[in-house]
Formats: C-alpha cells, sequence, structure tokens
C-alpha cells in the first residue's frame, strides 16, 4: 500500500504540481486587460482597455486557451494556407523532418562506417566534421538556397512542386541532423569486439560478408541511439526551417502568427512542437531497446 | 607427418618480447595439451598458429606450408565463447558451415548443422540465443561452431577456463568423447594439470613470461577411453602429474628470483569505529595519515 502510494505521488503528483507552479509562475507574469472608463476633455465617456502587467503582451493561459481552442478542437480544419489545425501543421512539418531525417541517416550511416573503419579517413575528415558539427541551421538555410537556386521540378500544370526552398530545408534538416548518426556510427564500429573481428577472420568471412554479419549488428545498438538523436536534431531545426522559408507547417504558423502579433499561437506551437518532440524521442527509444543485443 | 611446424618463433609487441625462440611440432591425428601460467603467452603462441598473428622473426608452418592468415582448416576455439549474441546457436554454426562449404546447396548445409548441434547435445537449444544459455552450453556451440568445418586442426584456447569445475569435468568428457569419434588433430591450452593430462597424448609446458619458452614435452601413454574416476588414483597418472607440476613450480620459482618487489604501505592509520557517538560527524575527524601523528620523543637519563 506504502509502495503503491508512493508511486502515485512521485510518478503523478510531482509533475501535476510541478505544472500547477509553472502555470502560475506564467498567470503571475503574463499581461491583463484591463478596461478603463473615463470622461475626456470634451465630455465625452472614453472606454480604453490597455494590458498591464510584468510582461503585458505575453497571454495568460486562459487566454491562450481561447485563442487555440479552434486550432485543437478541429485538428485537420484547412481554412486556409497559412491557417490550418494543428495536427495538420504538425503532419506538414513531420513530412519535411521525414524526408530530411532519411536523407541524413542516408548519408551519415556509410560516413560512420567510414570513420570507424579507416583512421587515415578520420584524419582526413575529423576535424572538417567537428567545425561543421557545431554550426547552426539558420547558417545552414541560406547556403541551400544559393546551392540549390537552380532546382526546380514543374507538375504538368506548370507549378513548382519541388524548388530551391524545398531543396534548401531538406538540405539544412540533413546536414544539421546527420551528426549524432555519424559520430555514434563511428563510435559503435570502433567498439565492436576484437573477438567477433577474430570470428570472422577464422571463419574467413569475406569483407562484405564481415560488414553485414559481423560489424553491422555489432553497430546496431550504437546506430540507433545516433538516430534517436538525429531525429531530435531534425525537429529542432524544422522550427528554423520554416520560419525562414515561411512553408506551412508548425515553424512556419509560430512566426507568422508573432508577425500578426497573435501571441497566444506562439505558445500553443511551442507546446506542440514539445509534446511532438517527444513522443518521437519515446518512439525510438522503443525501436532502439529492440535492438540492444548484448 | 608433421601437420604444424613452429621453427624458432619469436613474438615481440615493441619491446616486449612474448616468445622466444619457440620449437614445436604437432602430427596429424595428435592431442597436443600446451600449459602455462596465464599470461605467459599461451594465447599468443595459438593465435600465430590460427595465423590471426603474424611472428616477429622465424616460421609458423601448416601442412608444409607457412602461414600467412586465417584459413579455414584450422577451427578455433575461444575462450571467451566468442558467439555472435544477435545469431541463435543455429545460426552461429551455420555461418561456419557457410562459410567452409559454399559450394553446398541449403538443404546440406541445414542438415550439417543439425549434425554438430546434436553432436554437441543441443538440438533442444537449437533456436535460442547465447545470452540464454549457460556458459557451458556456449562453449559447446563454440565447439560445434569449430567442428562444423570439419577442420584438419582444432584449435582450443583455455576453453574451459571460464565455467565451473563441473561444467568443466562434463565438457571435458564430452570433448573427449567427440575426439575419439573424430580422431582430429588438436592443440588445447589450458592452465589446469589434470586436464592436460586427462585430455592429450603429449602435454608442453611453457615457461612464466615474458619471452616464454615451450619446455621439455611430457608423453602420456595412458590408455584411452580415460575415465576420469579411475585415472586420478592410478599411480602413472600421479607420477606424470608431479613431474609436470614439479616442471612448472620449478620455472616460476627461476622466474621469481629475478624479480624484486616493494612493499609500500598505505600511509594511513586505523581508525576506531567502534566508538558509538550521536555527534560522530563532529567529533571524529575521519582517517589520520602516519606523518600526522604527534610522537614526542623524550629523553630520559638515568641517575
Amino acid at each position: 500500500m506504502k509502495l503503491l502510494h508512493k508511486l502515485k505521488l512521485e510518478s503523478l503528483l510531482l509533475p501535476v504540481l510541478a505544472l500547477l507552479a509553472c502555470g502560475l509562475i506564467w498567470q503571475m507574469i503574463a499581461g491583463s486587460n484591463v478596461t478603463v472608463t473615463k470622461v475626456d476633455d470634451w465630455g465625452d465617456k472614453v472606454t480604453t482597455t490597455k494590458r498591464v502587467g510584468l510582461s503585458q503582451d505575453l497571454p495568460t493561459p486562459v487566454e491562450t486557451w481561447t485563442a487555440s481552442k479552434s486550432y485543437i478542437t478541429e485538428p485537420f480544419a484547412k481554412r486556409g494556407e497559412l491557417d490550418q489545425g494543428i495536427l495538420r501543421f504538425t503532419w506538414l512539418s513531420l513530412k519535411l523532418v521525414a524526408q530530411g531525417y532519411f536523407l541524413a541517416l542516408l548519408v551519415a550511416t556509410p560516413l560512420g562506417f567510414f570513420l570507424g573503419l579507416s583512421k587515415t579517413f578520420t584524419k582526413a575528415f575529423d576535424p572538417l566534421i567537428q567545425i561543421l558539427r557545431p554550426v547552426s541551421p539558420l547558417a545552414w538555410l541560406p547556403l541551400g538556397l544559393v546551392l540549390f537556386s537552380g532546382v526546380k521540378v514543374l507538375d504538368a500544370a506548370g507549378r513548382t512542386t519541388f524548388g530551391a526552398s524545398d531543396a534548401a530545408s531538406l538540405f539544412t534538416i540533413a546536414i544539421c541532423s546527420m551528426w549524432p548518426t555519424v559520430m555514434n556510427t563511428a563510435v559503435g564500429v570502433r567498439a565492436v569486439p576484437q573477438d567477433y573481428l577474430n570470428v570472422a577472420k577464422v571463419l574467413k568471412l569475406s569483407k562484405g560478408k564481415t560488414l553485414l554479419k559481423v560489424l553491422l549488428p555489432a553497430t546496431l545498438p550504437y546506430m540507433f541511439t545516433g538516430f534517436r538523436l538525429s531525429l531530435g536534431i531534425a525537429w529542432l531545426v524544422i522550427v528554423a526551417v520554416e520560419m525562414l522559408t515561411g512553408r506551412p507547417g508548425v515553424g512556419g504558423f509560430l512566426w507568422q502568427q508573432y508577425n500578426a502579433s497573435s501571441y497566444a499561437h506562439i505558445i500553443l506551437c511551442i507546446l506542440t512542437i514539445g509534446v511532438v518532440g517527444y513522443i518521437l524521442d519515446r518512439l525510438m527509444s522503443v525501436v532502439e531497446g529492440r535492438f540492444k543485443t548484448a | 607427418m608433421a601437420l604444424i611446424e613452429l621453427n624458432n618463433v619469436t613474438k615481440a609487441f615493441d619491446s616486449n618480447v612474448i616468445l622466444q625462440g619457440t620449437n614445436l611440432t604437432v602430427n596429424q591425428g595428435e592431442f597436443v595439451s600446451i600449459i602455462g601460467y596465464s599470461g605467459s603467452g599461451k594465447t599468443t603462441l595459438i593465435s600465430l598458429i590460427a595465423g590471426l598473428q603474424k611472428p616477429t622473426s622465424g616460421e609458423a608452418k601448416f601442412n608444409g606450408e607457412v602461414i600467412t592468415g586465417t584459413g579455414l582448416e584450422r577451427g578455433m576455439v575461444f575462450q571467451n565463447y566468442s558467439l555472435l549474441p544477435w545469431l541463435t546457436v543455429e545460426e552461429n554454426v551455420a555461418l561456419a558451415v557457410e562459410a567452409a562449404f559454399p559450394t553446398w546447396g541449403a538443404a546440406q548445409r541445414a542438415e550439417h548443422v543439425a549434425k554438430y548441434v546434436k553432436m554437441v547435445n543441443l538440438s533442444h537449444a537449437a533456436k535460442k540465443f547465447p545470452k540464454e544459455l549457460s556458459g557451458g552450453m556456449r562453449q559447446r556451440v563454440s565447439v560445434a561452431r569449430a567442428l562444423s568445418m570439419e577442420p584438419k586442426v582444432l584449435l582450443l584456447d583455455e576453453p574451459l577456463s571460464a565455467l565451473d569445475a563441473l561444467t568443466r569435468a562434463t565438457l571435458q568428457d564430452e570433448i573427449s568423447a567427440i575426439w575419439e569419434a573424430t580422431r582430429t588433430t588438436v592443440i588445447w591450452i589450458t592452465n589446469d594439470p589434470d586436464e592436460a593430462l586427462l585430455l592429450a597424448d603429449r602435454v608442453i609446458p611453457l615457461t612464466p613470461g615474458p619471452a616464454a619458452k615451450l619446455g621439455p614435452e611430457i608423453l602420456v601413454p595412458l590408455p584411452r577411453p580415460r575415465d576420469r574416476k579411475t585415472i586420478g588414483a592410478s599411480k602413472e597418472f600421479k607420477a606424470l602429474r608431479a613431474e609436470l607440476v614439479d616442471w612448472l613450480i620449478a620455472a616460476k620459482g627461476a622466474q621469481r628470483t629475478t624479480l624484486t618487489r616493494k612493499f609500500v604501505l598505505p600511509d594511513i592509520l586505523p581508525e576506531d569505529l567502534t566508538t558509538k557517538n550521536s555527534l560522530q560527524f563532529l567529533q571524529r575527524r575521519g582517517p589520520r595519515r602516519r606523518y600526522e601523528v604527534n610522537a614526542e620523543e623524550v629523553e630520559v637519563t638515568q641517575a
């Protein structure tokens, strides 16, 4: 009984308390509408509404909910290109992330293997990788736009279906999110126990077979750790990419609503991004757990 | 006919000499055991024969040809089993069968795998993964994997060292029975004199490292099959055992005289933990160092 009590307290009550505390702080610093009615110099009654508070423009939790309600209750509505239900936006963002992410894995996994297998390759490329790794997505995107300025795929009706900004978006997501996979794969390949390699040698396995039957399975747990971290970064980058390119999506919506002074929606977007990121991470860690061998 | 020959083989890593001027001849169908202290270079010796390492000088020959790399005609059983954890028992063995007999069809391979899995009494666990098996069972898989390649020589590097005594005895008997049925040439590395004498035709001791050498061989003329229950009590076995152990101890003793050891005592004084005090953290000041002891020397002049 005591254990159950303790379990509930710790896993349920404490997070709720923390949430309430944060909500309270939010409420305290958020602004509120104050309506003042006064008689002006001409004798007219004038009603002015102004916001007061520590951070006047920050909407309160209740205001945020009221403003966001329609986006949450009709999550798949499409009222316009940049006015869609929140899940519809999320879906658009996820689609882009998935494309960029798979592009990243496609490049990062072989690169990681080369780094792990060849000391010469490591010596040659490691400094370059260490320099490129910390570069922000905001810096990569303009380069992507320049790099792919000529890209233009038209459909039958003559509309651009895949343009420079699409290519640049994918490029940015891919190049920012590939590094954890590269590093983890390289570490994983280097960490393959000598015993397994000895087995491969004693059995005279060919290079290809050694890679497929020994190196790859032994590296898989490391690779999946890299995949999980990469996915986290890809999701992080999406906001920056959508902001800069103005694509419809959670990040694009966020930036648009900031420009439209609709601040409640910013908070809605932030919460959505957080929740989706959390779900993605949980999903990947389940997959990751499946591949833990030894 | 000499199947394996080591001629004046020396193996060194930088200036660290592991094996020095080693000569060894193993004939077809022989069961040779090499015994030595841990760290004396036994694994290095067998790695040279397996082709996992190359000698610094001298030459290692197999079937009259210089060993330049690993070969499928030399099967190896590792001390730590070295099974691939993502493959089942069957698949681990199948990997070796596939490597050794690439021209066979799937059915023939499967049959071959089943035969060797059965030989080591693991048919019931064929679909299990190594982590679901005990140490003894894992080592059996490793033996089955090596045997399934039908090698000309089986190299075993302390195969039973990681097992408990009871499992070790069972496996010794099982492997001994398999050997009597197949009569493959075997080189068995061990650190257990009883195991060496029970199994081998010939026991060769290795001097303690560094720069280990092979000592004089001891022939084991005991009749087979050897029964562990009766053999231990036999006079011949006891005599052989005494000879082997004496040689090993003498070799270690000769080594020891060259070692100088210096013991440095830790600079700490024992602390009395028995005193009970509610304010321990205030009262006790923790361990003292020897140099902190205030020793006062008082000179007393006797009148």
